[in-house]
């Protein structure tokens, strides 16, 4: 079989936030907003399932969770039915996996669909199962699994190295907050003022309570397919996934691949991989969904990504560079500062918001936006994972 | 020990709640870092045959795929090159300040560890560390006919040299 054109078509969201109920409850509702945008698909057409979750097993006590939900959402895959783990990447390797299947012809449609239940009845359980996140005997062992301390050094060193400003990262957060306060599935609503996010509590310093990404529950889910059955399945203009990287040099904090801590050599090879397999560079790129788990990471990521050149990921944001208007916006529908990160999920909320800023029909629409790109960094930083969507193949 | 709404983990231990590494030989093929730690020894695997020292220590050389290892020293004593502190928002084991470092240990190794024995504002960059070793609460591993065994255990952090 000659390798086929993979698009995506359909996504949906469970609402985001503190929320009363499992992440079984909440991957039904991100599958139903999923299949509800696209009427015309038979659940008896879909014939796999991926589903992103980290800690499924650890805070819902639920391994092999992949059937369950399956079952829960009324689908019977027969390609491929398995769960994925990729912590803050775990929905964007979901969509890049779907897309090598449906291309090589070993499955058709896929839903890729992930989330955590991350607040536990006790919220000390919360934070201490945070310490799983990382290389545990080494680094979980040192108190380095809430992740503040190591991007406040990356902060420091951004700081120190390039003379970006407090008012640098708090422009990233102010931008990302007003995106998504028209964001109804996100976790937070409100828009916050730089005066609100330079007054607002110290974390570690540099980075204040509004420079951090909350811990949100949630589930969200997307619809892969090839080329013909998606022209079969909607009336939207097609959205085709072009580029794909997902690069691992380390594991550990004593292993770090750059020069310094603000100096991300695996994004960069990330970046290249996907650009030229989607025959297109940073400049092509008219909206982007980065990985804003903190103010200092949309900085650094404007920079390794080619959006600016090293150093000036400050003044790019300061000065409206990724906001609308500017050379191309980013974190549209507000990022994981609004929406909240619960792991396995945040990939396909990329995905998602990707899908309807390129059919046109975004909350806070890009016009024209024809090509995207989203990026997840995951881990205590070992890791970065990049998709090119497009309008054209 | 009652385990509130879990009466039946009572007395049991939970290795899948504990934050440091189950480093007892029953468990762990690099037991030796753990037992060279408790020297006061910073220690890690160099391939014999490819000569190549990774760290953390392996059972097999990520280089050649050797298995014929042995255990060298690190050194224990570097220098801070960058800092944090965490005085608020500690996780539970941890007291605040929670101090991390990024620290140059020399030879082209650089990590990151934790800070004990000092106080907030106390570290300054350029600062001198070193090896500092704890104990730390014990495995509880279940031998033959149900008796329990206490695998007693050390871990390690940086702590300022004493000037």
């Amino acid at each position: 079989m000659p390798e086929r054109d993979v698009c995506i078509i359909g996504g949906g969201m469970s609402r985001w936030g503190v929320r009363e109920a499992s992440i079984i409850d909440m991957a039904q509702e991100a599958a139903k907003e999923c299949f509800d945008e696209v009427p015309a698909l038979k659940k008896k057409d879909v014939d796999g399932l991926l589903f992103a979750s980290s800690y499924c097993g650890r805070r819902s006590f639920q391994v092999n969770i992949a059937p369950v939900i399956a079952e829960r959402i009324g689908i019977k895959p027969t390609s491929m039915c398995t769960r994925l783990d990729t912590l803050c990447a775990g929905g964007s390797s979901g969509i890049i996996l779907a897309t090598g299947l449906i291309k090589s012809g070993m499955a058709d449609v896929v839903v890729v669909a992930g989330g955590e239940k991350l607040y536990t009845p006790q919220r000390w359980e919360t934070y201490y199962s945070e310490l799983a996140s990382i290389d545990h005997d080494w680094d979980g062992a040192q108190g380095m699994g809430l992740p503040p301390p190591y991007f406040s050094m990356t902060a420091q060193e951004h700081m120190k190295r390039y003379g970006t400003t407090k008012e640098q990262l708090g422009a990233v957060s102010v931008k990302n907050r007003r995106n998504g306060s028209t964001n109804p599935k996100g976790h937070f609503q409100k828009a916050v003022t730089m005066e609100e996010v330079m007054a607002s509590r110290v974390i570690v310093p540099p980075l204040s309570l509004f420079d951090c990404c909350p811990i949100t529950d949630g589930c969200a889910a997307v619809l892969l397919t090839y080329e013909e059955k998606a022209k079969e399945l909607t009336d939207r203009p097609l959205v085709y996934i072009r580029g794909t990287a997902q690069v691992s040099l380390h594991s550990m904090s004593m292993n770090w691949p750059g020069e310094h801590l603000a100096d991300w050599l695996h994004l960069r090879t990330a970046a290249k991989r996907a650009y030229e397999m989607a025959r297109v560079g940073p400049d092509d790129i008219d909206v982007a969904m980065t990985h804003d788990c903190f103010t200092i990471s949309e900085i650094v990521e404007m920079e390794d990504l080619g959006f600016c050149k090293k150093g000036e990921g400050g003044p790019f944001v300061e000065s409206g560079q990724s906001d609308f208007g500017g050379k191309l916006p980013v974190n549209t529908d507000g990022g994981l500062l609004s929406c909240g990160h619960p792991f396995g999920a945040t990939g396909i909320r990329q995905a998602r918001e990707m899908l309807h800023q390129l059919q046109g029909r975004a909350i806070r629409q890009v016009e024209g936006a024809e090509i995207g790109l989203t990026h997840n960094l995951s881990g205590l930083n070992v890791e970065h994972t990049i998709l090119i969507y497009g309008r054209e193949p | 020990m009652p385990v509130p709404g879990v009466p039946i983990l009572e007395g049991k231990y939970p290795s899948t709640m504990d934050l440091y590494p189950l480093e007892a030989k029953e468990f762990n093929r690099i037991h030796q870092f753990y037992e060279n730690l408790r020297q006061k020894r910073f220690t890690t695997t160099k391939c014999k045959k490819c000569g190549h020292v990774p760290f953390p220590p392996r059972v097999v050389c990520p280089k050649c795929n050797s298995d014929d290892l042995e255990w060298v020293d690190l050194p224990t004593q570097g220098k801070v090159l960058q800092f944090t502190e965490e005085v608020a928002g500690v996780p539970l084991g941890f007291e605040a300040p929670l101090i991390h470092a990024l620290i140059d240990l020399g030879e082209g190794r650089k990590l990151v560890s934790r800070i004990i024995n000092c106080k907030e504002g106390q570290l300054k960059e350029g600062d001198a560390v070193k090896l500092a070793v704890f104990d730390i609460p014990p495995m509880i591993i279940e031998k033959k006919g149900g008796v329990m065994d206490e695998a007693k255990r050390v871990f390690f952090a940086f702590e300022p040299v004493k000037r």
